[in-house]
Order: C-alpha cells, then sequence, then structure tokens
C-alpha cells in the first residue's frame, strides 16, 4: 500500500483541482465559447459547450479529479444546471484557498470561516428572491405601458418580453390606483395575447386568434370594472387557466373556435390569463431563444391537461427528446407524443395503417429468444436430450412464429420494446404489418401504458387480454410547413395515442454535431423552468446575487465581532479566530469577484479580466456607497442589469433580455464547490490501495510515496 | 487443481518489534492515524490509483479496513483495533493511537519486557479503579430524563469526522434525528427481558443533508410503485395486512448449485415447470390473504403479474440487509423454500404507503408496535455521505451502550490529560508493599508509569494538528464526550500485553 503526502504548504490537491477548474471558465455565463476536444490517437473530435461534457472528455484518474467529477456529476442529476458555475468556483476558491494557506492561515480556521461566510452569503441573498408569480405577471404590467399600446400587435408583445422588469416600479405605483388595471389590461389584453400566442405556438394561426381574443376581452370586461380584481390574485390564477395555452392543447386539428368559446364561459379570473410561463422561460433561457419556444409550447400542453389540477409544474417524466438530422434548426417543435426514428420498412408499416387506431403492446425487456428477466440466472448443470433431430429447420424458427402467433391472435398492430428487439422478428413483424419499436423510454412505456390500458409485460407467455391496450395511432411526422421527412436512412414517425400526457420535443439540426449541444441546452432549460416552478421562486441574474454577497462579505469582515449569528465559530478561540478572520472571507470573495469579472470577460463587457475587476469594484463601491446594498442592486437590475450601468453596453439589454437564474440550483453550486475545496484542503494523504501501490513500488515515482 | 510449491524454509524473525522496517511502519502508521484525529483531523484519501471510487475519510473503521500492512507485528494491532470497533463502534482511532504510542513508549524503556506489563496492568487497574470511582473528575453520568446530554454526546459524535462537510445547521438537524431514531426503537412496554431495536439507514445520495428525516416502520425502494396511484391492499378480517417475507430467489431459474448434471428431456421445460411452481405458490398466497408478499432476491415477472392481478402488493429485491428488520417488523418467517409454506410463517402490518424522497420511490411498512425505525439519510457526495452513515451509525450504537452504562466521559483530551495527572500523583506515593508484590523497582514503577502517561498524553495531543490552539479551552470544549471509554483504554493495554513478549522474547 502506498501512501502520499499531499500537504506541504502548496496544496498538490488544490492545486490539481484549479488546475482542472481552469479549462471551462468560458463556459460561465449568457455567452459561452465551444471546445473541441481531440482524440490524439483516433483524431476523432466532438463539439462541446458545457461543464459536463469538458469532464466527460478529460482524464479525471486522480482521485482529485474524481471527487470533482461526482460533484458536477451530482449537480447535474438534480439540477441540470450550474454546473458552469460550480466548476469555476471550485477553481476560484482552491486558489483563493492555497492563498491562505500560504500565508499561514490555519486549515481549521479557513474550513470553519469560510463555511459560515457562505451560510451568511446564502442567508443574506434571500431578500434578492423574486417570487415565479411576480416574474410572470411582468407581461401584464406592460400592459399599461403606453408604448405597448401604441405599437402594433407583434411588435407590442416583443417589447413585453425584452423589458419584463421595466414596470415592476410602475406597476406598484399603479397598484395603488386599483381601477386603472382591469381598464387598462382590458384594452390591451388584445395586444398582449396576440403577442403570447405569437410566442407560445408556432403552429397557431394568427388572425383567428386575434379576433378571439378581443371577444374574450370584451365579454370579460364588465366583471373586471365591477369588481376592481386586485391584481396580484387575478394574475396568479389566471396561469394555470390559460386559454392561449389550451387551445394549443388541441392539437393542429382541433377547431379553436370551439374552444375559445369553451373557455369564454368560464370564471372572470381567466380572463387575464394571458400570460404564462412565457416570461419566466425568457428569463431562465438565458438568451437561448429556440428552446424557449419548445418550452412554451410544452408549458402550454401540460397546463391544457392540468386544467382543473390547477398547478403550474413542469413534469419532466412526461417530455422525451427526437434529434432529426437535415432540417434547419427553426423547425424544432413540440408535438404531442412520441416521436422517433424509423427504418423505410417500419414507415411503409406506418404508411399502410393510416388512421387505423392500434393494438398496442409494451414490453419492458427484450424481444428476444434468449431474453430472462433481470437476476434469472441460466442453471450451468442442465443437459438437453434429443430423442430424434427436428426434422424442420432450425431451432429460433420455432419461436419466431409461436411469437408472432401470439402477436397475431391478440391482434397487435404496435409493440414499443424497452430493450433490443431480435432482427429476424422485426423483418417478420413488417411483414406482418406490425410496427416494433426498439429501445424506448420506460417513461414512455409509462406514458403509453396510462393511455392507452396497456400492461407492460416481460415475456410474451403473459400477454393476456388486459394487457393489451388500444386506441393509439402512428403517422410519419411533418414538420411545421406540412413537409415530411425523408432524409435517408432514418425516419422520423410519430405514434401517439388520445389523452397521452407524453410529449416530444423535436430538435432540428443541419449540423450533426450540434444535435447534442441543442438536446443538452433544451433540457438544460427545461430543468431551470421546472426547478423555477418547484421553488416558486428565482433570483436576479447577470450578477445581482453575486455582487450582493461580495457587499455582505464586506460587510462581514469589518464587523469586528463573530460573522453574523454562526455558533460554530463560537467554539474556537475567537481571538484566534478573529486573526485570520479577513483573510478568509476575502479569499471566499475572491471567488465571486473572479466570477463576476469572468462573466464581464466573456460577454464582453470588459476587454480584460484587469479591466473586468475594475468594473467590479466599482459596482461594489457603488452598492456600498448606497445605504442598502440589496435595494440598489434590485434597483439597478430592473434599471438594465446589475453590472450594466457602467459605460459598457450590457449584453443583455442589446438582445433585450433580462436573465433570472434559479434559487436552489445556484446555492447549491456554491455549497458543493465550497465543500469539495474544503474536502480537499482537509485532505493531507493520498492512500493508494490494492495491486496499484505494488506497482508504484516498483516504479520511479516510487520516492515520492512511502509504503506501510 | 492444487497446486504444489516446493515448502520455503520457515524464516524466524527474533525481537520483531526492534527491527527498522517496523519501526519505521510503526511510525508511519501512527503519523496517518494521528493526524486523522479529532473534529479537526485531516482526511485522507483512499483510492485504488486507477479510477476506482474515492473515499475520504477520517474513520478508523474505513481506514484501517483498507490498509494492507506488510508487517505482521501491525497487522495484529489493526485486526484487534478492528474487532473493538465492531464490537463499540467508537474511539477506534483512540484505541490504534493509544496502542502504537504504548509501544513506541515502552520499546525505548531498558525494563524487562515482563516487568513492563506487570507495572502496566498495574497503571491500568489504577485507571478502571479510578474511572469506576465516583470521585473521578472526567466522567459525566448521562442523565436519560433530559435531552442535553445525550444531545451532547451526539453532536461531538457527528462533529468528530469533519468529511461529513456538516455546517451548523446540518448538526442540529441531524442530532435531532439521531435521537429520534434512538428513541423509536425503545420499547413502550418493557417485559422481563427488553431488547434495543433497531435503525436502518436509507441511502439518498445528492440530496441536502437537512432533507433528511427518520420514520418508525421500514421502507423498502420500490422503483416500480407510482405515486399518484392509491395502494389497494389486501386486508384480513381483523384490518391487518398479512405480509409474506421471502428469502429465497423467486426468480424460477431453479437454481441449484449442487454439483452434478440434470439431464432433461428436450419436451420437458424446466423453467416452465419451475414458473408453475411459483404460480402455485403464489396461489397459495392469495388463498392465505396474503396483501403483501417481499422477496429478498428476484421475483418471477409472471408471478408479479399475477399476485398484482389478484390484489396483492408485490416487492422483489429487498436485499439481504433488509431480511433481519423486516422479521422483527412484521413477525415473519422467511420462507427458505418455494415448495412448502411453513405454517406461521406470515406476519402482519397495519398499514402500508407510498412515500417519495429526492426522486426515489418506497413502500412504507407500517407495523403495529415497533422498535425499528429508517433513518433516511442524505448528503451532497457520494464519500461524504459513507463517511456521514458510518457516523450516524456510531452515534446509534453509542447511544444504545449508554443505556446499558449511563457514563460518558469528558472529551476534547480532558479525560487523557486527567488520568495522567493522576496516575503521576498515585505513582509518587506507591507503597512498598505494591512494588515488591509487583517485583521492580520505584525507579522502573517510575519509568514505565512516566511511558504510560504520555501515550496517554500522546492521544490527547493528536486532537491538535499544526500547532492549532485547539485544546486552550478544554473545560468550555467539556461538551465533547465519548461513549464506552474504560474499554477503549482496557483493550490499549491488553494489547501491550501482547506485544511485550514480542519486544525480547524471541
Amino acid at each position: 500500500m502506498a501512501f502520499r503526502d499531499v500537504n506541504a504548504r502548496r496544496h498538490i490537491g488544490l492545486q490539481q483541482l484549479s488546475a482542472l477548474a481552469s479549462t471551462g471558465r468560458t463556459f460561465l455565463g449568457p455567452v459561452k465559447s465551444h471546445k473541441f476536444i481531440v482524440d490524439e490517437i483516433t483524431k476523432q473530435s466532438t463539439l462541446i459547450c458545457s461543464a459536463v461534457r469538458l469532464l466527460e472528455s478529460l482524464d479525471l484518474t486522480s482521485a482529485v479529479g474524481q471527487l470533482l467529477n461526482e460533484s458536477i456529476q451530482a449537480q447535474k442529476k438534480e439540477f441540470r444546471t450550474g454546473m458552469s458555475t460550480l466548476l469555476f468556483l471550485v477553481g476560484a476558491w482552491s486558489s483563493a484557498v492555497v492563498e491562505c494557506l500560504q500565508q499561514n492561515v490555519p486549515v481549521p480556521a479557513i474550513v470553519s470561516v469560510m463555511s459560515e461566510g457562505l451560510n451568511s452569503c446564502c442567508e443574506r441573498v434571500q431578500c434578492l428572491q423574486i417570487p415565479t408569480h411576480d416574474v410572470k405577471k411582468e407581461l401584464c404590467s406592460n400592459r399599461v405601458r403606453p408604448k405597448a399600446s401604441e405599437s402594433k400587435t407583434g411588435q407590442a408583445g416583443r417589447d413585453a418580453l425584452t423589458n419584463p422588469w421595466d414596470l415592476l416600479c410602475f406597476q406598484r405605483d399603479i397598484s395603488a390606483t386599483e381601477e386603472v388595471i382591469p381598464i387598462n389590461s382590458c384594452s390591451h389584453q388584445g395586444d398582449d395575447c396576440n403577442f403570447n400566442k405569437l410566442l407560445v405556438s408556432p403552429l397557431a394561426g394568427f388572425g383567428s386568434v386575434a379576433s378571439f381574443v378581443k371577444a374574450a376581452g370584451d365579454k370579460s370586461s364588465p366583471a373586471l370594472s365591477g369588481s376592481a380584481v386586485t391584481a396580484s390574485s387575478c394574475i396568479t390564477r389566471k396561469l394555470t387557466h390559460s386559454r392561449h395555452f389550451s387551445t394549443l392543447g388541441k392539437g393542429p386539428s382541433a377547431g379553436q373556435q370551439g374552444s375559445f368559446q369553451g373557455h369564454l364561459s368560464g370564471p372572470p379570473a381567466d380572463v387575464c390569463g394571458c400570460c404564462g410561463l412565457g416570461p419566466l422561460a425568457v428569463a431562465l433561457s438565458h438568451g437561448n431563444q429556440s428552446s424557449v419556444k419548445l418550452l412554451q409550447s410544452i408549458a402550454a400542453y401540460q397546463q391544457e391537461r392540468a386544467e382543473g389540477g390547477g398547478n403550474s409544474q413542469i413534469n419532466i417524466e412526461e417530455i422525451v427528446t427526437c434529434c432529426v438530422l437535415g432540417l434547419p434548426e427553426s423547425y424544432s417543435c413540440v408535438s404531442p407524443g412520441f416521436v422517433t426514428l424509423v427504418s423505410p420498412e417500419q414507415a411503409s408499416v406506418i404508411k399502410h395503417f393510416a388512421d387505423k387506431p392500434l393494438r398496442v403492446l409494451l414490453m419492458d425487456g427484450d424481444l428476444t429468444e434468449g431474453y430472462r428477466h433481470l437476476g434469472f440466472n441460466r442453471p450451468p448443470n442442465v443437459r438437453t436430450i434429443l430423442e430424434h433431430p427436428s426434422p424442420q429447420g432450425r431451432a429460433g424458427d420455432a419461436w419466431l412464429s409461436r411469437t408472432l402467433d401470439i402477436l397475431m391472435s391478440f391482434q397487435v398492430n404496435l409493440v414499443l420494446v424497452k430493450g433490443n428487439v431480435c432482427k429476424d422478428l422485426m423483418e417478420r413483424c413488417t411483414a406482418s404489418r406490425i410496427l416494433v419499436v426498439g429501445c424506448v423510454a420506460r417513461d414512455v412505456l409509462r406514458a403509453f401504458g396510462a393511455a392507452t390500458g396497456a400492461r407492460a409485460v416481460t415475456y410474451l407467455s403473459q400477454l393476456n387480454a388486459a394487457s393489451v391496450g388500444s386506441g393509439a395511432w402512428a403517422e410519419l411526422w411533418k414538420s411545421r410547413d406540412g413537409r415530411a421527412v425523408d432524409l435517408g436512412e432514418l425516419l422520423p414517425a410519430r405514434i401517439s395515442a388520445g389523452g397521452i400526457a407524453l410529449l416530444t420535443a423535436v430538435l432540428t439540426t443541419a449540423l450533426p454535431c450540434k444535435a447534442q449541444l441543442l438536446e443538452d441546452q433544451f433540457w438544460t432549460l427545461l430543468y431551470r423552468l421546472h426547478h423555477a416552478l418547484k421553488d416558486g421562486k428565482v433570483f436576479p441574474g447577470g450578477g445581482a446575487v453575486e455582487l450582493l454577497c461580495l457587499t455582505h462579505i464586506q460587510a462581514l469582515a469589518e464587523q469586528p465581532g463573530r460573522p453574523g449569528s454562526d455558533r460554530a465559530v463560537r467554539e474556537l478561540p475567537s481571538p484566534w479566530l478573529a486573526e485570520y478572520k479577513p483573510i478568509v472571507l476575502q479569499a471566499l470573495a475572491s471567488g465571486w469577484r473572479r466570477y463576476l469579472a469572468v462573466l464581464l470577460r466573456n460577454t464582453a463587457r470588459a476587454g480584460s479580466e484587469l479591466e473586468a475587476g475594475a468594473s467590479v469594484d466599482r459596482h461594489l463601491r457603488k452598492a456600498a456607497a448606497c445605504g442598502s446594498p440589496s435595494a440598489y442592486i434590485l434597483e439597478e437590475f430592473r434599471r438594465g442589469g446589475v453590472l450594466g450601468s457602467g459605460s459598457e453596453p450590457f449584453p443583455e439589454q442589446v438582445t433585450g433580455l433580462r436573465v433570472c437564474d434559479n434559487v436552489s440550483a445556484k446555492t447549491e453550486a456554491w455549497r458543493r464547490a465550497l465543500d469539495l475545496v474544503l474536502l480537499v484542503l482537509q485532505t493531507d494523504a493520498e492512500i493508494i490501495t490494492g495491486p496499484r501501490g505494488h506497482q508504484i513500488l516498483n516504479s520511479p515515482v516510487s520516492s515520492e510515496f512511502m509504503f506501510l | 487443481m492444487s497446486r504444489l510449491e516446493a515448502k520455503k524454509p520457515p524464516l524466524f524473525i527474533s525481537e520483531p518489534l526492534t527491527r527498522d522496517a517496523v519501526s519505521q511502519s510503526l511510525s508511519l502508521l501512527s503519523g496517518i492515524l494521528k493526524s486523522s484525529y479529532g473534529p479537526a483531523g485531516r482526511l485522507k484519501q483512499l483510492h485504488n490509483g486507477v479510477g476506482g471510487c474515492v473515499c475520504t475519510t477520517s474513520q478508523s473503521s474505513a481506514l484501517l479496513g483498507r490498509l494492507s500492512l506488510s508487517q505482521p507485528v501491525l497487522r495484529v494491532l489493526t485486526a484487534s483495533v478492528r474487532n473493538h470497533v465492531s464490537r463499540f463502534s467508537d474511539c477506534g482511532l483512540f484505541t490504534a493511537i493509544l496502542c502504537c504510542s504504548f509501544i513506541e513508549n515502552f520499546r525505548s524503556l531498558n525494563v524487562a519486557p515482563f516487568t513492563v506489563i506487570k507495572i502496566s496492568k498495574h497503571l491500568l487497574s489504577l485507571c478502571m479503579d479510578h474511572l469506576k470511582s465516583e470521585a473521578c473528575g472526567c466522567r459525566v453520568s448521562v442523565d436519560f430524563s433530559s435531552v442535553e446530554t445525550l444531545v451532547c454526546l451526539v453532536r461531538s459524535i457527528l462533529t468528530s469526522k469533519p468529511a461529513c462537510m456538516l455546517n451548523k445547521t446540518e448538526v442540529d438537524h441531524l442530532t435531532s434525528l439521531v435521537l429520534r431514531a434512538f428513541l423509536f426503537t425503545v420499547p413502550c412496554h418493557v417485559g422481563t427481558n427488553a431488547v434495543l431495536g433497531k435503525c436502518v439507514v436509507i441511502p439518498v445520495k445528492g440530496g441536502r443533508v437537512v432533507d433528511s428525516t427518520v420514520l418508525p416502520g421500514l421502507l423498502i425502494e420500490a422503483p416500480e410503485v407510482q405515486l399518484g396511484k392509491p395502494l389497494a391492499v389486501k386486508r384480513t378480517g381483523s384490518n391487518m395486512i398479512k405480509i409474506a417475507l421471502f428469502s429465497v430467489s423467486m426468480s424460477g431459474d431453479g437454481s441449484s448449485p449442487e454439483e452434478g448434471t440434470i439431464a432433461v428431456h428436450h419436451r420437458v421445460s424446466l423453467q416452465v415447470s419451475e414458473l408453475n411452481q411459483l404460480l402455485n405458490v403464489g396461489r397459495q398466497l392469495v388463498k392465505d390473504e396474503v396483501g403483501l408478499v417481499v422477496c429478498q432476491k428476484v421475483m418471477h415477472p409472471s408471478l408479479k403479474q399475477y399476485l398484482e392481478e389478484q390484489g396483492v402488493v408485490a416487492v422483489d429485491r429487498a436485499g439481504l440487509s433488509l431480511m433481519e428488520p423486516l422479521g422483527r417488523v412484521t413477525g415473519s418467517q422467511p420462507i427458505a423454500s418455494i415448495h412448502s409454506l411453513p405454517p406461521g410463517c406470515y406476519g402482519s402490518l397495519k398499514d402500508l404507503c407510498v412515500e417519495s424522497f429526492a426522486s426515489k420511490h418506497f413502500l412504507h411498512l407500517i407495523p403495529g408496535d415497533t422498535v425499528i425505525c429508517s433513518l433516511i439519510l442524505c448528503n451532497r457526495s457520494e464519500t461524504a455521505w459513507d463517511e456521514l452513515k458510518r457516523v450516524c451509525e456510531t452515534a446509534e450504537h453509542v447511544l444504545q451502550l449508554t443505556v446499558k452504562v449511563p457514563l460518558a466521559l469528558l472529551g476534547g483530551g480532558c479525560t487523557e490529560t486527567h488520568l495522567a495527572s493522576y496516575l503521576r500523583h498515585k505513582s509518587c506515593s506507591l507503597p512498598a508493599s505494591t512494588l515488591r508484590d509487583l517485583g521492580c523497582s520505584q525507579t522502573q514503577y517510575r519509568l514505565v508509569a512516566e511511558g504510560f502517561c504520555r501515550a496517554l498524553e500522546s492521544v490527547a495531543r493528536a486532537l491538535s494538528h499544526d500547532e492549532e490552539e485547539v485544546l486552550t479551552d478544554a473545560v468550555d470544549r467539556g461538551q465533547i464526550m465519548h461513549g464506552a471509554f474504560p474499554e477503549n483504554v482496557r483493550l490499549s493495554c491488553r494489547l501491550v500485553c501482547l506485544f511485550f513478549p514480542a519486544l525480547l522474547r524471541f
């Protein structure tokens, strides 16, 4: 067993951490630089744009590298966002901690001050949280903006979207005079709804919607003007009953007229239900427009289903993605049901189905002769005795025809299989016009089970009348402009069933190397929205939270006593700790300071890191000079962006977007990053167990090790 | 196939403790252990160097379990310490450090080992008598009528391992959970032979520590259970749920590990006959009004389907570790054969429901009256979770030990320094008769006593790392406590007796 001392003044583990983490700095912020990862041996390259994909391509056999990967994966598993922040802060904090060590700060002082400092910051930034319904409300507040009413319908919508926060303050003023809101909201409702429609639905026709929306506004006006509904209650409720979203859910063929009529008779609160998750999705998208559209249609479909249930959550389990190569990215859309790529033979079966309702069978294993359920061990000591050689053909044929007989006898047209499908069987089924699709995700099977009444089986012998579902249908997937996609080998097909909850985000791209990027981006945004709704609140983005942390740490460092109300610090002799407190708090602050500087640098708002650092300091001084830093930051955020009010233009203003971040994803990323750094900091030795230890003993590096 | 190898001549090593290699390894081992000791102890990264999982720890059980030592002498030492840890869960590092210090200190003395053993045994008995006496100043009696001492005890165990990565709030939360779990394991109605229950740790890795919780009864992971659906369970006449517990595999593979070959006619399918047997068992279970079937191993999908169609909840892959608590909770006998269901093998439950923690679904088995509870333990990273699990189990065990002996000792090095000064004081005024009984001179006794005391103090000193002033106000920090302390001292001294013959006699 080999043993290596890592804890010199220059802590090797921390240095490894900061070296590994420094590779991911360009992934910070909304403007990310892509990277090519080239395999030196095979010369294959991949295009990546996220911390997770980067770490997947790095050699992480070192202990520290593995711990880093573990942290990133854990963050990814839970949030799908914040991994780049985590990676960056790991790097920034580990190098800051190394500096502390060089100044002879004892390890326990670093550990206790940093972790308590982070705790204190996490508590402090709670005051910046914006409830999600407030973010969603922004859209409605735009109705009272003179500019919106002047401009044309589509334009108004876009404006409203681009500056959702402009009227946060304005809106407050207005809510004092309650009468104004309903009147205004009615008079401008058409505008808002139209733009919302634009955003939400690439499918829906434009003109017809506009007219109906107007009708809705007209009808509602008496109810509203009489009651002077308070803004918030009306607005929060309408989200779950958005009629515009609900029209979408009916699918392209459903009569829009009818559905609107239905909703007109709904409660008056529905009437101003014109703003859904749109603004929230835009704010969380950090500039990724294409995914926002997909997300809004997902939200629309899901809220249509949840109508009555009344919760505005995104159900992630009911969403799958399908990448279709060869179409431009603008063709991406959301289709209800299950879209997957099928072979031309399968496609011909689908064509043959036409509009026939299909009987569906779900299988939760492989569909091969040799497959046995997980945990089945083949007995090794069984010998089969054949009395006389079987007269006809191969043994597998019997299974094939038996399987086919079962499928035929239950009149199954569609088989969805979780695992692999025997090739011969696939051919035989195709010939008999049975569509068999393999490698179907468990969630898809579950959705089809719920919609068709089918029950998944492992073996065909389990099949009975109750386990076959009915009412599914299949068609070739068509793009928005009705063009069936024929891209050679594989064709997208859409399999669906009446009332199915499943949605497929069809991601189209002409560049094969971008497929994974698009998928990653889509899931990231979906999870951001999911968590924002789960948390019920978001942080203002663009560095607002980090800036407040910096001001808070400044205040803590200047405080003579212990930071905040942390009782853990009290357990250590306080004069001893007080000596190191300012240095360690500075180290903690330097993480966020560098984060902000790199953010400015990446978004090209600062020419150099030095310039960026100076800019951060300037904002810090401004915030500190103002009596309440949090109020200053919120104010700046509403005005246009926290770090943007200086001389340099703020890109979010250029693109006209303001950003929000997830609350728990962000604070958890901080916590995970600091935990990792402190874990490595407290480690003083690496112990290598097993056979590798003996190899080291005989290798040239053995002088670095001690042996037990 | 057996392998024959020419027998090597036996190698005799005399005085193994004096060899350089041994003393180097010993000092390295004691360095590793000392640097890991205490709440500010440094962590060790244990891994295989080729990409296996990394264990970051400062716990003796994890450290000693993975170290492979080349010196037989050290292997004896670590084996003894591990044995101690398996009995008491706590104070492994303490014991190991004390052992190493004893060996290091006594080896350099120019006193016959036999004498050293005699004297140190005497010193040990002095320690034990003192620790048992009311006059001992570093002893705290654990008052079960108030929660304060118990909280202190649990908290000092939780904070003693920094690799758990807990902050203050998280320590408070876990302390209360561990205590609640302990209280669940104490039976409400104590008969003549009260038996403490058990706390089963359910892993939820990747979650926040504050999301951890404790529930009475047992949780079995059931990934196929859906949250939205209400659980329809068959109940018996007395509104209880009958449960059957299988420890045998029900996968239908007829696994028979015996030797020999079975010859089967090609028209006969073993699998089909095996499945028929399973379905017969299923029919019997349905007839007997069983509402829940739990299988330790895998269940055949056809059997599962049959049971579910009959309204019986079926869960497989419960795992070996749950079997014993499952039996205790439900009062059922694990069924080890699918050919016969022994009479009276069924147990019963009051209720059954579905719980979900961090996207994992569980069946919650709620018994009528139980001493079994489940601690759903969350921590952010894998390595921190592993450490936390061991720490929580230690805390549960220590609490249970305090029921037996409701005494705790002051931590933070207090007890060790106190004992050392007590021994020094005693050895000054030793009656001549004792010296005569021990057959040693006053000087010899003083020398050994000094070595003994320095070993004790070196354990206390190991609490501080990098010359930090952790020990400055030990009285303030007197809230840190050890459970099961006397056993540690005793074991360390027993080890000394074991080692000393090796020192010179060979």
